[in-house]
């Protein structure tokens, strides 16, 4: 009954007090809730992607001996099996075309047998580059290497066999080439089979016609493999997805009783996913739990604001009888309410943000991941109700005598985490984690390729949390310490504000500086957040869009047709399209190096940098333009990968032969070079070893000026639009390709997966707590003291001298915070983008810092402060006799 | 009335009312009230509760207006300059700032009328020294008994040196024992100061203590213990 009473009390007289709280709680649950929903989202989104990145589910291959027909019914038979066809694997010793003149030959490669149907039941194996997309096809380097086009005809060497000759239909891009030519069964942990230089594709009945022979004589470079797609209705967690095709997987080869063995392509993508889907739950964890709690700091600010009135409500309740089980059951009473609607609420905006930010109501991609992230937020919102509203009220009914209740300022010592140094304590245990941690670099996700179990280094956490939790405390020591035996100085700060009250602002900031360390580590706190996050985000975004940049090369990429020869006068064409500001032409060779082939660049030295936005990053030994002068000023100067550096132990200056195919004669001939520096990555050059040479110097030494592909600035005109215009000029010729549409592709899944809703997520939830932390916590800390301000009305203080009380403690909580908060901000980016490292696809240089979004958070604590500071004035002009009367 | 009358007149109420809301829920909390309060004037008011004491005697501080009728400070001045200054007002509970200590809180008035730090605090620490509360100067008021903390509010009132001195029911939450030490100390103060001191209270008591009275009852006057008595004036 008491409760019932004290609840309509509640409701209806101290609604501010119970609104105020819980909208700390709903801001919680808000956001716990909304980055949930993104996470369970991000993880279906990760896993669909994966799937459909898949060319070929299984590569079933048939053990010598065993039967490819009894094999592939088994794989047909296997559930969740929708489609499977059998491909014929045979080593050739060699390849020879006799063109224009002259004979290439290569070495040893591998010819495909194709049955009927193979490219519309598997699509994604094989791109048409040139000539008709059936017959005998070849592979765009084998093509290159044997200088063969659509029509040609070529030789194909058989081991122990006559060479047969064969008639070249079409140029094919094989995009999935590792997998397609992945070494079935090698061990775990086994370094990966690089594919084929030379590799020709036939149908199905020419191949064994070709390679039966072959196959009877020396089995061992003949073989079956049964490609099998299957029906992708999968768990949407990754890891989950990739249990379910495991042990699908395990289970054909179970069936197939040792006649084969099954290449799991999806479980190997789904295990890259999934090793993404946890760094979604790293970024969770950590750019969501700390607005959690600080969303919770900031409930028990609010609840703190009101203890004051509360310890004087138990004390007139006790002092009317109530026991102390009863006064714990009505804190316990005003926590539920609290977190009632405090959980209503969050889970009401969050299910509004869903639909805003990612188009869906629900708080997760599954009913079930639904139901858990609604209740585990609404739980945490009741935890951060009792917590900060309940479990006081239970202390002081226990511990708080009614004249101890009525103190609100008092003379207590330091609290006993200062007194052990607990915060210098965690600093110094952050910062040696983190070095700890940082020696091994960084691998937070460890997913062992064919282990079903992955882990997290959760050590890595250990720094930021320490660190953000030790700077919180630190900033609360340095604030007490300004506020305590920096009193004289304050005095001396106050005086422009609060005039000749500097000295009794000092005095009464002094008293209450528990209070207002506490605000300060608040804004502190939340400044840091918001900083960290913006920028962390920002480097995200900004290495997202490098990587598109390195793939494609440019706004819009024109990438020649293998054996067609544009020269740099073909840009011509290409500038005159509406939309192209310039057009910069990169040759693409293929050179030896010893006996590795490479793909060497052809650059122009004076424009190059500046058309293609070269970073620093991407090379070792010098900037971008030290290192491109460089190929200016030397035009036989080259610079090539770390890797090739270390396996031929180079020094700059060093000579560099490598065999380039001359363009008169075809015939690969010995060009010098001297190395110059190391390039990591390039646009459009693949992520392993390549070469960067002097255009001009190429030209020169190779006869031929062919460009392999022109780099189109379209100075900010939409890329795609621009592209498909371009489309329309160059026709099928030439392959185009547009940044929009490879920044949606590009990287891992989770650089795929869009940031930008949780990123307007997390910001805009800092904005709120910036507001909060700062405009409502001083608003209620003034409320809760109208009382003094309104004794000090009648004692005849004027506005002007009640404002310099209030914008002096506004200033201290604001500025200082505001000022701690960017230190620390400072200090988590650096820290958050290195422990994160694995996120970032390239590494970053350099931080990218929002200046826009950060000004925005100090703008916006400022006017919260502000607004509450002018309204808490306001406030004091009114008549306050009433207060004034009641004690 | 002669220029050395209205030179004497600290306050004069005509005709004064206060009502508080409007409508069928307004509460009439005095009406009708006609005074002055001349210089060195001690005047008890005395009624039930809810008679209107401490309704009247915020209005005679300026601390609130009137809904009809006017009250001026004919030897005072202007309405914003009675406090800090002309005026002081001990309240009825506790009125010391919390984050203040005894000796800044008898100081804070006289920093808000724009006298030096140094000055203000010397004449804090002398009124203290007045009502013997020296030993408490560094305290802080939560570390105070109630006795204590009006005494220091009397001091406080009595650093400013006012003219008119205004006690809300100052004993009003304290035994008689501490009560008479805080009415000793505003008789003692208002008499040093040679300033006018007009006291609320419910202890007939305290009231028999001060030479003048007035008897108030919803919100207006009952009659006057004796209406000529050294310049009081009263009607109702």
């Amino acid at each position: 009954m008491l409760s019932l009473t004290w609840l309509r009390g509640l409701t209806a007289r101290r609604r501010g007090r119970l609104a105020a709280a819980a909208c700390g709680v709903a801001i919680a649950v808000a956001l716990l809730a909304s980055i949930g929903s993104f996470l369970s989202a991000s993880k279906a989104t990760m896993t669909a992607r994966a799937a459909a990145d898949v060319a070929v589910d299984w590569q079933v291959q048939a053990q010598p001996g065993a039967d490819p027909t009894i094999v592939l019914d088994t794989v047909k038979a296997a559930p969740g099996v929708t489609a499977a066809a059998p491909v014929g694997f045979a080593a050739t010793s060699g390849l020879q075309a006799t063109t224009g003149g002259s004979t290439q030959s290569t070495g040893p490669g591998v010819v495909l047998g194709l049955p009927d149907g193979y490219r519309n039941t598997f699509p994604e194996e094989l791109r048409d580059l040139a000539g008709a997309g059936t017959g005998v096809l070849l592979a765009q380097q084998t093509a290159a290497n044997l200088h063969a086009s659509p029509g040609d005809t070529i030789t194909v060497g058989r081991a122990g066999l006559s060479a047969v000759a064969v008639h070249v239909d079409g140029d094919v891009d094989l995009p999935q080439a590792d997998s397609l030519f992945q070494a079935v069964g090698a061990p775990v942990g086994a370094q990966p089979q690089a594919p084929p230089d030379n590799v020709v594709l036939l149908p199905a009945a020419q191949w064994h016609a070709l390679f039966d022979p072959l196959a009877q004589n020396r089995p061992e470079l003949a073989h079956t493999q049964i490609h099998a797609r299957l029906a992708h209705h999968l768990p949407a967690d990754p890891s989950a997805a990739y249990s379910q095709v495991s042990g699908q997987a395990r289970n054909l080869e179970v069936k197939l009783a040792g006649a084969g063995t099954v290449g799991d392509n999806l479980a190997a993508t789904l295990g890259a996913a999934r090793a993404d889907a946890l760094y979604a739950q790293i970024l969770f964890l950590f750019l969501g739990l700390p607005g959690a709690v600080l969303a919770g700091l900031l409930t028990a600010a609010v609840a703190g604001a009101g203890v004051d009135r509360r310890r004087k409500e138990q004390a007139l309740l006790r002092a009317r009888g109530a026991t102390g089980s009863q006064l714990t059951r009505l804190g316990g009473i005003e926590a539920a309410a609290v977190g009632a609607i405090g959980a209503t609420v969050g889970l009401a905006a969050a299910l509004a943000l869903g639909k805003a930010m990612f188009g869906t109501f629900g708080f997760g991609a599954t009913t079930v991941a639904a139901a858990g992230w609604a209740a585990g937020s609404a739980a945490v919102g009741f935890l951060i109700a009792a917590a900060t509203i309940a479990v006081p009220a239970w202390r002081d009914a226990r511990g708080v005598t009614v004249i101890a209740g009525r103190r609100s300022v008092g003379r207590a010592g330091p609290p006993r985490w200062a007194s052990y140094g607990l915060d210098l304590l965690l600093l110094g245990a952050g910062a040696l984690i983190f070095w700890l941690t940082g020696r091994g670099g960084y691998k937070l996700v460890l997913a062992p390729e064919g282990v079903p179990t992955i882990s997290v280094s959760y050590w890595a956490f250990a720094g930021p949390a320490l660190l953000w939790t030790g700077a919180g405390l630190f900033a609360w020591r340095i604030a007490d310490l300004i506020l305590g035996r920096g009193r004289p100085i304050m005095r001396r700060v106050l005086r422009p504000v609060a005039g000749p009250l500097a000295g009794t602002v000092a005095s009464s900031m002094s008293r209450q500086r528990r209070i207002l360390a506490n605000a300060l580590v608040l804004v502190a706190l939340t400044t840091a957040f918001a900083a960290s996050t913006a920028v962390f985000n920002a480097t995200y975004r900004q290495q997202a869009d490098i990587d598109a940049r390195l793939t494609n090369g440019a706004d819009v990429t024109v990438t020649q047709s293998p054996g067609t020869n544009v020269g740099a006068a073909g840009g011509a064409v290409l500038a005159k399209v509406p939309g192209v500001r310039s057009v910069e032409p990169i040759q693409h060779r293929f050179a030896y190096v010893g006996a590795d082939l490479q793909d060497l660049y052809g650059v122009r030295a004076d424009t190059i940098v500046g058309a293609t936005k070269l970073q620093d990053a991407y090379f070792q030994g010098g900037t971008a333009r030290q290192l491109i002068a460089t190929l200016a000023s030397r035009p036989d100067s080259i610079l090539v990968s770390a890797e090739t550096v270390k396996d031929f132990q180079l020094h700059p200056g060093d000579q560099v032969t490598l065999r380039l195919q001359d363009g008169r004669t075809k015939q690969f001939t010995d060009v010098a070079f001297h190395y110059a520096g190391i390039a990591k990555e390039f646009p459009t050059a693949p992520r392993d070893s390549f070469l960067v040479a002097n255009a001009d110097y190429l030209t020169k030494m190779t006869g031929s000026d062919a460009v392999g592909a022109f780099l189109l600035d379209t100075g900010g005109s939409s890329p795609a639009a621009v592209a498909g215009r371009v489309r329309s000029v160059v026709g099928a010729q030439a392959q185009v390709t547009d940044l929009t549409t490879s920044r949606r592709v590009v990287g891992s899944s989770l650089t795929a997966v869009d940031l930008a809703g949780l990123t307007r997520l997390e910001l805009g939830f800092a904005l709120v707590l910036a507001a909060a932390s700062t405009g409502l916590v001083l608003a209620l800390g003034i409320a809760e003291r109208r009382r003094t301000f309104a004794i000090a009305s009648a004692l005849g203080a004027k506005a002007r001298q009640l404002g310099g009380f209030v914008w002096a403690e506004a200033l201290f909580i604001t500025g200082g915070g505001l000022a701690a908060g960017a230190l620390g901000g400072w200090v988590l980016s650096h820290m958050l983008v290195k422990v994160l490292t694995g996120v970032f696809d390239p590494p970053p240089a350099a931080l990218a810092v929002p200046w826009a979004y950060l000004a925005a958070v100090g703008g916006t604590a400022i006017a919260a402060v502000s607004i509450a500071a002018l309204g808490a004035i306001r406030a004091t002009q009114r008549p306050a006799t009433a207060l004034v009367r009641d004690p | 009335m002669t220029a050395s009358e209205n030179g004497r007149v600290l306050v004069r109420c005509d005709g004064v009312a206060r009502t508080f809301g409007s409508g069928f829920g307004a509460v009439v909390a005095v009406h009708d009230i006609t005074c002055e309060i001349l210089a060195a004037q001690q005047v008890a008011i005395t009624g039930p509760s809810g008679s209107g004491k401490s309704t009247l005697l915020h209005l005679l501080a300026g601390l609130d207006e009137p809904t009809a009728g006017s009250v001026s400070w004919p030897a005072l001045g202007d309405r914003d300059a009675l406090r800090p200054g002309p005026v002081g007002v001990v309240f009825q509970g506790p009125s010391l700032l919390p984050p203040l200590d005894v000796l800044e809180n008898v100081a804070l008035p006289l920093l808000l009328g724009g006298t030096s730090e140094a000055a203000a605090t010397a004449a804090a620490a002398a009124a203290l020294d007045r009502l013997h509360l020296s030993a408490l100067a560094t305290k802080l008021p939560e570390e105070l008994s109630g006795g204590q903390a009006q005494r220091v509010a009397v001091a406080r009132v009595l650093a400013g040196r006012p003219r008119l001195i205004l006690a809300d029911e100052p004993t009003g939450q304290l035994d008689h024992a501490a009560g008479a030490l805080i009415v000793d100390a505003l008789i003692r103060s208002a008499t040093d100061l040679g300033a006018a001191l007009v006291l609320t209270t419910h202890d007939p008591l305290v009231a028999a203590r001060l030479n003048s009275g007035w008897v108030m009852a919803d919100g207006g006057f009952v009659t006057p213990r004796d209406p000529r008595e050294r310049g009081l004036t009263c009607s109702a």
